[in-house]
C-alpha cells in the first residue's frame, strides 16, 4: 500500500480516516476478543495468585447455572459462621451442590476410567448444618451430616444414597447455615446429576479453607 | 475412433474395479454385521457399490482422457475449426436415458424392495414378532435404561452397576423406544431426541420425546463389545454434553446363558 | 483503544478538521453503545433473580441495538439514514484506494470484494476451529477442549460460519455481486444502497456466532435444533441472532441479483444468451427468496422457544417439527451452494477448451430442475426420525435429483471432448471440483437408500459425504473462480506454477483427509463426539495429520492469491480468450463497468474461427448508457 498517496479522492477540507488508527484499533479489538474467548480463566488465576482471594464469610450467594457455579472459587475460615443461599438459576436443569475430595471414577467399557458418582471423602461428614427456606427441592440426601430442618420436613424431599447433596429444581433455592468445621485445605465442589455429566462438563469449583 | 478406444479403456477399468469390489464385498464393507437387518443393509450397500463403479470409472476416465489426449501445450494456439459441434443427439440421449434408468432401478431395487422387506419385518403381526422378547428402552439424558417386562426386570445392570442390554442370539426382540426422564418428569426440557444405534446391527432409530417407537430385530451373531467394539448401544443424535458417553454395553449370548443372566438379574433386583 | 474512544464519533461537522474515526471502528463503538443502552433498558424492565447484568432477554434485545449501531457506524448513517430522513449528508463515495473496502459503498464491485473478503475471513476462522476439532479428535478422550460442551460449541461455530457466511456468501454475495452485472452488460445493480448495507451484516453475523461462547455453550451443531436448543445455555441465542444477520444478507443478495438480471440486461442479452453463471444466480436467487424466509421464521420460533418459552418443540409440543422445518430449508440450502458451482464449471470449461458449450440447453435445464426438485427431498435427512410411511416418496425424489445434477457433468464432459483444453489452474481446479463432487454425489446414493441410511445416518460417512459435496463444490470451484477472474478483478496474473502446485497439494490432502471419513463412519464413528471408543483412535489420528496439512494448503493458497493480487505480473486484456462481456472492459473495470453501454450481438458460448465477437460497443450507445446510469441512481450527490 505504500505507493498510495494518503487522502486521495476525498474532499480537501476533511482529512481521511487514519490507517494507523484503523489497524491498531482492529488489532486491539482482536486481542480483547481472543482473551475474552480463551484467556479468562488464565486472567482470573493470575489475578488470584497476585492479589490473593478475600475470605468469604457470613451471607453468601451460590448460583448454579448450566453448567457452572458462580462463584466457583471461595476461601472460608475455620470457625466462621456461613449462611449460604444456594440458588438454581437455570430454567431447564436441576442442579446439586456436593463438597468433597477425590472424585470417584468408574470403568466404562468404551471410554475407560471416567469421573462417576461424587467423592471418596464427603466434606459434610459430621458437620452440623441448619437448612431453611426450601423452595423447589428436587431431593436432598443428608448422608452423615447432622442436619436441622426448619419448616416442614416434607418440603425437603429427603432421600438416601450418595454424598450430602441438596438438589434443586430449575429456579429452586435453599439456605444452608453452618459453622466452617476444622477441615482446612483444598476442597472441591461439584454437581453430579444426569449421569455425572454436569461434573464432566465443568460444573465444579474449589473451596480453600484456611485456619482461623 | 477416439470413442472406441475410450470405450475399451473404460470397460477394462470397470472390470478391474468390479473385481476389486468383489474382494471388498467378500470381506464385508460394513466391517461387521450381526443382525438380520444388518444383512439387508449389507446387501443393498453391495448392490449400489457394484452399479456405481462403472459410472465412477466413466467420469474419471473422461477427466483423465481430457487431461492427456485433448490438452494443448502452454503457449500453443491451435487453429479453431469453423464450427464446433454444439450437441450430439446420441450422447445426450444415452446419457439422459441412462441416468433415468439407473435411478429408476435404484428406486425399485434396492430402495423399494429392501424398504418393503424392512416394513414387513416390522409388522407386529408377522409370525416371528408375536413371540418376541420385549425390552423397554428408555433414553434419558444421558443414559440408556433397559427393562424386561416379561421377566419383571425394571432395570438391568452389569457388574459395574451400569445399564446393560443382553439378548439371546437368533430370537426376535421387540425394542420399545421412549425418550423421557423417569426420575424428573416435571422437567419437560430434559426430554430431547436421542438415537438408538447398534453399529454391528446396521440400524438406528431415533427416540423422540412423546412418541413410542417399536423396532423388531433379530441378532444373528453371538457378540459383545470385547468381541467387536461395534457391538454396543450408542446414541447417534447429539443430545447435549453427555452425548459422547451415552453408550451402553450389549451382549448377545446363547439362549442358555441368557436364561441364567435373567435369573441372576432377578436375584439382584430382589436384593436391591 | 483509548485513541479511538476519544475521537468524536458524530456526523462530520463542517467546523472540525480532525480526521474522522475509521468507519469499522466507529461501527464497533456504536455497536457497543447500542448493546449497552438496550441491555440496560431490559435489565430495568425485566430483572432476573440475582440481578445478573446480561440475561437471555437483555442480550437478545441488546444485540439488536448492537447490530443497528454497527450498520450505522460503518457508514449507513451518512450514506442511507441521513438522506432517507431528508437531512443533509456530506457523504461521497470513494472510487479508488483501499479504504473504500472498509466502509459503506454502493459499487457492486466493491461490495463483491467485501463479500469475498468476509467469506475468506469466515473460512479462516471456521477452518481454524476445524483444526482445533481435529486436534481434539487425535485422542480418544478430551484433551484441549476439557469439556464436551466446549467441543460441541466449536462444532456448531465451525458449521454455522462455514455454511451461512462462506458457502452462502462466496459465490452469491462475492462473485454474484462482482461479476453478474458485468457479465450481463449492466452498469450497476438494481438495489445498490441496500446491497451496500447487507454486506456489513456478514461480519456482524460471523462475530456474533464466534463470540456466542461468551453467553454460554451450545451443543446443537449448525442446525440449532429444538428441542435440544431449548435446554442449552444462552449461547444458542447468539447462534439464532448471528444466523438471522447472515441469512438476511443472503436474502438481500438474492433479491438484488434476481432483479438485476431481470431488468438490467444489456440490449441483445436475451435469456437464451444469458451467461450460465447468471443463470445459476437467478435459480439460486429464487431458491433463496423461497426458502430463506421459511428458515428465518423457524429460527425466530426457535429463539422464542428458548426465551419465552413457548413449548413449541418440547414433548408437550411437536418435537419433530423443528427438524422438518429446518430441512425443508436445509436441502435447498445444499443446492444454493451447488447450483452456482455447476454453472461455473460450464462457464470455465468452454473458455479453457476454446470449444462451444456442449448441450447448453440441457445444462440450463439441469440447473432449473435441480432447483425445483430440491424442495422435495428434505426428509431424507430424517429417515431415522420419521414415520415409515413417509420414507419412500422422499427416497424417490432424492434419487431422481441426481439426474439433473448429472447434466452439468454431461455438458462439461461433452465440451471437453476433442476440445483444445488448456490445463490452467482454474481448469485444473474445476476438474478436481468435479471429481470431488462426484465422490460426494455417489456416496450420497448410498445415503439416499433408506435401508443403508439406517446404518450410515449420523456417522462420519455423512460427514465425509457433505464435506466432499460442499468443499468439493464451493471451495474448489470458488478457488477456480478466483484464479479465473483474478486478472479481471486485479489486472494481475498469478503464478501458474504455484497455482497448480498448490491446487494439487490441496486436492491430495483433501482426499486423504475426507476419504477416510467414510471408513470411520462404516466402522462405527458417530458424529458430535469429542470422546469415542479407543479402537477408532489410530485412524482418527492419521486423519488429523492430513487435516492439518490440508489447513496449511489452504493458507498457502490464500497467501499466493494475495501475493498475485498485489505483486503479480500485469495481466493481458483477455487472457483466456473468453467471449463473455466481463472481458470486454478494462481490468479492473471502471466504476460504471463499461465506457458505453455494450450490446450483445452473438452467442457467448459458441467458439469457432468464423464466430463474430459477441460484445459490441458503439458510440451510438452512449445515449442509452447515460440514461441507464441516471436510472440507476448510484450518485445521489454526483
Amino acid at each position: 500500500m505504500a505507493e498510495r498517496t494518503p487522502g486521495e479522492m476525498t474532499e480537501p477540507e476533511t482529512p481521511d480516516w487514519s490507517r494507523r488508527q484503523f489497524l491498531w484499533g482492529l488489532g486491539g479489538l482482536a486481542a480483547v476478543g481472543a482473551v475474552s474467548l480463551f484467556g479468562r480463566q488464565a486472567l482470573v488465576s493470575a489475578a488470584r495468585s497476585i492479589f490473593g482471594s478475600p475470605i468469604t464469610t457470613g451471607a453468601v450467594n451460590l448460583y448454579a447455572f448450566d453448567y457452572y457455579y458462580v462463584p466457583n472459587y471461595m476461601v472460608w475460615r475455620v470457625g466462621d459462621q456461613m449462611d449460604v443461599t444456594f440458588q438454581n438459576q437455570s430454567h431447564t436443569h436441576w442442579h446439586e451442590w456436593t463438597i468433597g475430595r477425590h472424585v470417584n471414577e468408574a470403568y466404562f467399557q468404551a471410554f475407560g476410567e471416567l469421573p462417576a458418582d461424587a467423592w471418596k471423602v464427603d466434606f459434610w461428614d459430621g458437620v452440623p448444618v441448619t437448612l431453611s427456606n426450601p423452595y423447589k427441592i428436587d431431593n436432598f440426601v443428608p448422608n452423615k451430616a447432622l442436619v436441622t430442618y426448619k419448616g416442614p420436613k416434607s418440603l425437603y424431599n429427603i432421600t438416601s444414597g450418595g454424598d450430602f447433596s441438596p438438589t434443586l429444581k430449575p429456579g429452586g433455592s435453599l439456605n444452608l447455615s453452618f459453622r466452617v468445621p476444622d477441615k482446612p485445605g483444598i476442597w472441591d465442589f461439584g454437581c453430579f446429576v444426569q449421569q455425572y455429566i454436569h461434573y464432566r462438563t465443568g460444573m465444579r469449583g474449589v473451596i480453600k479453607i484456611v485456619k482461623a | 475412433m477416439e470413442s472406441i478406444i475410450f470405450g475399451i479403456v473404460w470397460i477394462v477399468l470397470s472390470v478391474i474395479g468390479e473385481w476389486a469390489a468383489r474382494i471388498l464385498i467378500n470381506h464385508d464393507p460394513l466391517y461387521y454385521t450381526a443382525s438380520n437387518i444388518g444383512l439387508m443393509v449389507e446387501h443393498a450397500f453391495d448392490f449400489i457399490l457394484v452399479v456405481l463403479l462403472p459410472i465412477f470409472a466413466f467420469v474419471v476416465v473422461s477427466f483423465i482422457w481430457t487431461m492427456v489426449r485433448f490438452r494443448v501445450k502452454k503457449g500453443e494456439r491451435p487453429q479453431l475449426p469453423k464450427h464446433w459441434t454444439k450437441s450430439n443427439r446420441w450422447f445426450v440421449g444415452i446419457w439422459i436415458m441412462g441416468s433415468i434408468l439407473v435411478n429408476l432401478m435404484f428406486v425399485l431395487h434396492p430402495t423399494t424392495t429392501a424398504t418393503e422387506h424392512f416394513f414387513a419385518l416390522e409388522q407386529p403381526s408377522a409370525p416371528q414378532n408375536r413371540h418376541a422378547i420385549v425390552v423397554d428402552v428408555t433414553a434419558r439424558q444421558w443414559e440408556w435404561i433397559f427393562s424386561y417386562p416379561q421377566y419383571g426386570l425394571t432395570q438391568t445392570l452389569n457388574a459395574n452397576g451400569q445399564d446393560m442390554l443382553e439378548l439371546p442370539v437368533n430370537r426376535t426382540v421387540k425394542l420399545v423406544l421412549r425418550s423421557y426422564d423417569p426420575y424428573h418428569t416435571y422437567d419437560q426440557y430434559a426430554d430431547v431426541i436421542h438415537s438408538f444405534w447398534v453399529p454391528s446391527w446396521g440400524i438406528k432409530e431415533d427416540v423422540i420425546p412423546g412418541e413410542t417407537r417399536i423396532l423388531y430385530i433379530t441378532p444373528t451373531k453371538i457378540t459383545s463389545f470385547s468381541q467387536n467394539p461395534m457391538s454396543r448401544v450408542q446414541c447417534a443424535e447429539v443430545c447435549g454434553p453427555g452425548h459422547p458417553w451415552m453408550e451402553a454395553p450389549l451382549n448377545v449370548v446363547s439362549q442358555s446363558t441368557f436364561t441364567r443372566w435373567i435369573a441372576q438379574q432377578k436375584a439382584l433386583q430382589s436384593k436391591g | 483503544m483509548a485513541q479511538t474512544l476519544s475521537t468524536p464519533s458524530s456526523a462530520p461537522s463542517p467546523s472540525t478538521r480532525r480526521a474522522p474515526m475509521p468507519p469499522v471502528l466507529r461501527g464497533f463503538l456504536w455497536a457497543a453503545v447500542g448493546f449497552l443502552i438496550l441491555n440496560i433498558v431490559v435489565d430495568v424492565v425485566d430483572p432476573f433473580r440475582g440481578h445478573p447484568f446480561v440475561t437471555g432477554p437483555s442480550a437478545t434485545i441488546g444485540w439488536v441495538g448492537a447490530l443497528v449501531g454497527w450498520l450505522l457506524g460503518v457508514g449507513a448513517f451518512e450514506g442511507v439514514a441521513l438522506p432517507l430522513f431528508g437531512y443533509p449528508s456530506r457523504w461521497t463515495e470513494r472510487t479508488t484506494g483501499w479504504r473504500r473496502y472498509f466502509e459503506y459503498s454502493t459499487d457492486h464491485k466493491v461490495i463483491g470484494l467485501q463479500y469475498l473478503g468476509s467469506a475468506m475471513g469466515g473460512f479462516l476462522i471456521a477452518g481454524l476451529v476445524a483444526m482445533l476439532m481435529r486436534w481434539e479428535l487425535m485422542s480418544a478422550h478430551l484433551t484441549i477442549f476439557h469439556y464436551p460442551t466446549n467441543y460441541l460449541t466449536a462444532v456448531g461455530i465451525h458449521g454455522t460460519i462455514m455454511m451461512f457466511s462462506v458457502a452462502n456468501v462466496a459465490l452469491l454475495g462475492g462473485f454474484g455481486n462482482y461479476m453478474v452485472p458485468i457479465m450481463i452488460g449492466a452498469r450497476g445493480t438494481a438495489f445498490p444502497k441496500l446491497s451496500g448495507i447487507s454486506v456489513w451484516l456478514v461480519p456482524a453475523g460471523i462475530l456474533t456466532v464466534l463470540f456466542s461462547p461468551l453467553l454460554g455453550a451450545w451443543t446443537t451443531g449448525w442446525r440449532g435444533y429444538q428441542p435440544l436448543a431449548a435446554q442449552d445455555p444462552n449461547g444458542i441465542l447468539f447462534y439464532y441472532l448471528g444466523v438471522a444477520a447472515l441469512t438476511t444478507s443472503t436474502f438481500i443478495v438474492a433479491l438484488n441479483m434476481v432483479t438485476t438480471v431481470m431488468f438490467r440486461r444489456a440490449p441483445g442479452m436475451t435469456w437464451g444468451r444469458l451467461p450460465l453463471f447468471a443463470w445459476g444466480q437467478v435459480t439460486v436467487g429464487l431458491l433463496v427468496l423461497i426458502w430463506i424466509p421459511e428458515i428465518q421464521a423457524t429460527f425466530v420460533m426457535g429463539l422464542l422457544e428458548k426465551l419465552v418459552p413457548f413449548n413449541f418443540f418440547t414433548a408437550t409440543g411437536s418435537v419433530l417439527s423443528y427438524l422438518e422445518l429446518f430441512w425443508i430449508f436445509g436441502h435447498p440450502e445444499v443446492y444454493m451452494i451447488a447450483v452456482p458451482v455447476f454453472a461455473l464449471w460450464n462457464e470455465i470449461i468452454p473458455v479453457m477448451s476454446q470449444k462451444s458449450l456442449f448441450a447448453r440447453e440441457w445444462a440450463v435445464i439441469g440447473l432449473v430442475f435441480v432447483m425445483l426438485l430440491s424442495g422435495l427431498v428434505w426428509a431424507h435427512h430424517l429417515f431415522t426420525n420419521m414415520r415409515n410411511s413417509e420414507i419412500l416418496p422422499f427416497a424417490f425424489f432424492t434419487e431422481m435429483i441426481s439426474i439433473p445434477t448429472g447434466f452439468a457433468y454431461m455438458a462439461g464432459i461433452g465440451t471437453m471432448w476433442k476440445g483444445h483444453v488448456r490445463l490452467t489452474t482454474p481448469m485444473l481446479l474445476v476438474l478436481m471440483s468435479m471429481f470431488n463432487f462426484l465422490i460426494g454425489g455417489l456416496t450420497g446414493v448410498f445415503l439416499a437408500d433408506p435401508i443403508v441410511n439406517m446404518q450410515l445416518h449420523d456417522t462420519f460417512w455423512v460427514v465425509g459425504h457433505f464435506h466432499y459435496t460442499v468443499i468439493g463444490s464451493i471451495v474448489f470451484t470458488g478457488l477456480a473462480a478466483v484464479y479465473y477472474w483474478l486478472p479481471k478483478m486485479s489486472g494481475r496474473m498469478y503464478s501458474e506454477f504455484w497455482g497448480k502446485f498448490l491446487a494439487i497439494a490441496l486436492f491430495l490432502f483433501f482426499n486423504a483427509t475426507f476419504s477416510q471419513f467414510f471408513l470411520l463412519g462404516l466402522h462405527g464413528m458417530n458424529r458430535w463426539v469429542p470422546a469415542y471408543p479407543r479402537y477408532l483412535q489410530p485412524m482418527n489420528f492419521e486423519v488429523s495429520i492430513f487435516a492439518f496439512l490440508l489447513g496449511l494448503a489452504f493458507v498457502a493458497q490464500f497467501v499466493h492469491i494475495i501475493w498475485a493480487w498485489r505483486k503479480g505480473a500485469k495481466a493481458p486484456e483477455n487472457p483466456w480468450q473468453a467471449r463473455t462481456p466481463e472481458w470486454f472492459t478494462s481490468s479492473p473495470p471502471p466504476r460504471d463497468n463499461f465506457p458505453v453501454q455494450p450490446e450483445i450481438v452473438s452467442s457467448l458460448y459458441i467458439y469457432g474461427a468464423e464466430q463474430p465477437v459477441a460484445v459490441h460497443m458503439s458510440a451510438e450507445q452512449e445515449l442509452a448508457a447515460a440514461r441507464d446510469s441516471n436510472e440507476g441512481g448510484e450518485h445521489p450527490h454526483g
